[in-house]
């Protein structure tokens, strides 16, 4: 029962980061690797004010504005100066580790004790519990406010230049401008799922990004493998559960044994598989189609 | 407004400066007229597309200028000019957003030259009937699709929802780019009347370009041919209508000195 609750509660979490990363990945067809980068950034930010006594929303909020600053930078550089994507990312990224030793002051922050957080603000109630509550409300305003954005004039262009960049222009539209929207609201809500991590687990520390992008991605795969063909809406609600089943994997291969220092070669390994999911189900429905067809043809030739 | 497109001393060039240099336009100077519907006809390598991609703003223009209603528009991005130009591509993919619905992209296309906000829906219903009546134009049964995906639709259903968007707007001009030569026979002719019906009746300033010489007399109140890099041929008004394929033939002989010897251009 406790490994289903601190599953959901953790899934729930990481899942407003995985629909992040889902905005660049799928809208735009880019692996972003700033992600990583603005992970850890959400986190410092919200450590660094709430220990200087700010109050734990405005500085979850900041969190989420440096966020969007990260994607910013790296949207600039991807379409202003036309740097591959995923060296734009890797470029943030190195040079957010930096950053955020500056904003912290110090390699490791830590949230316990008599600090306010946004977990401290909820009374009575057990850490998860409050995660839970936290990660359904936030999760059910972004992805609100996502689907209505998607929506617009603006998303409609931007939805249109991932999908047929040449079209887009011929319409009028600027991709560079939608592109880095783009990046800015993915790299916005990848901080502000690290913002709350750090206030759950109790510490920000520079180093809680590496690996994050193979997380968020495993959800949005899980989602995709597990339910195929849906509308953007009811995509973000089957991340979440993608998330949480992958948390719950996690806390299952962790129960049975696993040392945590491996955890990351099986977080790769996993993602690999899942990923080459789609193309096995197609070779095996290829290879059954034409086994029948074999025995079809064999049976005609007999009569 | 004297002019709906002005080209002057429109030169092209391709790997500029290496011993691979090529001089893709030669200096074209070209008027035209608001309303003219013009055929553009030329071998492989005339300049052709490099022409219309200079006129679009997918190509950088190297020396000359560009002015769409006496605007001069030769430093602009494809998105700024869209503006003023509604273009048809030849690839039937390559106009319309596949994962975006029919509606969805002729929603888009109502936007072109306009400032897009974020407090409004892009798909507007209020404006679902007037894109039925749009689509019921094409006769091709489209006006009960809206809210299918367009990468489910045909070659020619997608072209001709491409052209429905290019012109839903009455650009200043109308670039075709051999928009029906991925068609098959009989999809081509049903696209190219229906552009030939939208021209007609929204007057609209068209530059087409085509390999089918057939068409390109038969299209349109002026013609031209361009042979490299330079306005071989243009003829206008009765001149141009009373035109035959071996007219044609035996003027670009006249006018370059050499046969036409292209096979793409004389087939068709």
């Amino acid at each position: 029962m406790d490994l289903l609750i601190s599953s959901l509660s953790l899934g729930l979490l990481w899942s407003i980061m995985a629909i992040g990363v889902y905005l660049t990945f799928r809208i735009l067809d880019i692996a972003d690797m700033t992600a990583e980068g603005s992970f850890p950034l959400g986190a410092a930010i919200t450590a660094r004010q709430i220990v200087a006594g700010v109050d734990p929303w405005v500085a979850t909020l900041s969190g989420f504005l440096a966020g969007c600053l990260a994607g910013l930078i790296s949207g600039f550089m991807h379409t202003k100066l036309k740097i591959p994507a995923l060296l734009t990312g890797i470029l943030t990224l190195t040079g957010l580790y930096s950053v955020n030793l500056l904003i912290m002051g110090q390699s490791n922050i830590s949230l316990l004790g008599r600090v306010k957080t946004v977990i401290s603000l909820l009374p009575n109630m057990s850490t998860s519990s409050a995660a839970i509550l936290i990660g359904v409300v936030v999760l059910a305003l972004v992805i609100g406010l996502l689907v209505v954005f998607f929506n617009t004039e603006v998303g409609l262009a931007a939805r249109a230049v991932g999908n047929n960049e040449e079209m887009s222009a011929a319409n009028g539209i600027n991709a560079d401008n939608m592109k880095i929207i783009i990046y800015m609201i993915s790299n916005g809500l990848i901080a502000l799922a690290g913002s709350l991590m750090a206030q759950i687990n109790g510490y920000a520390d520079s180093s809680m990004g590496i690996g994050t992008i193979v997380i968020a991605l495993a959800a949005i795969i899980i989602a995709e493998v597990l339910v195929a063909n849906l509308s953007f809406g009811m995509r973000l609600v089957t991340i979440v559960g993608g998330a949480i089943i992958y948390r719950l994997i996690i806390a299952l291969v962790l129960q049975w044994g696993v040392d945590p220092n491996n955890l990351r070669l099986f977080y790769a390994l996993m993602l690999a598989l899942f990923l080459s999911v789609p193309l096995l189900q197609k070779r095996i429905g290829q290879r059954r189609r034409r086994q029948k067809n074999i025995a079809e043809m064999e049976a005609d030739q007999d009569d | 407004m004297t002019n709906a497109l002005e080209l002057r001393k429109l030169h092209q060039f391709f790997n500029q400066g290496t011993v691979n240099e090529r001089h893709v336009l030669k200096g074209i100077d070209l008027k035209l007229a608001p309303g003219e519907f013009v055929a553009v006809i030329g071998g492989n390598g005339a300049g052709k597309s490099t022409l219309l991609n200079s006129i679009a703003g997918s190509l950088p223009v190297d020396q000359g200028q560009v002015k769409i209603e006496d605007e001069d528009v030769t430093y602009e991005t494809v998105a700024k000019r869209a503006r003023l130009i509604g273009r048809v591509f030849q690839d039937p993919q390559m106009g319309t957003a596949p994962l975006l619905t029919v509606e969805e992209n002729l929603s888009l296309a109502l936007l072109r030259g306009q400032k897009r906000n974020c407090w409004s829906f892009g798909v507007k219903k209020k404006q679902r009937q007037f894109l039925q009546e749009q689509l019921a134009l094409l006769n091709l049964g489209l006006e009960d699709r809206l809210s299918a995906e367009i990468g489910l639709l045909s070659g020619g259903q997608r072209q001709a929802i491409t052209l429905l968007m290019a012109t839903l707007q009455n650009p200043a001009l109308l670039l075709l780019d051999e928009h029906t030569a991925a068609l098959d026979p009989q999809t081509s002719q049903i696209v190219m009347t229906l552009t030939a019906q939208l021209v007609a009746e929204k007057q609209l300033t068209t530059l087409m370009i085509t390999h089918n010489m057939a068409d390109a007399l038969k299209f349109g109140n002026r013609l031209i041919m361009l042979d490299q890099g330079q306005i071989a041929i243009d003829v206008a008004g009765d001149e141009k209508a009373q035109l035959t394929v071996p007219d044609l033939l035996a003027l670009f002989k006249h006018k370059s000195g050499q046969d036409l010897t292209d096979d793409r251009v004389l087939l068709s």
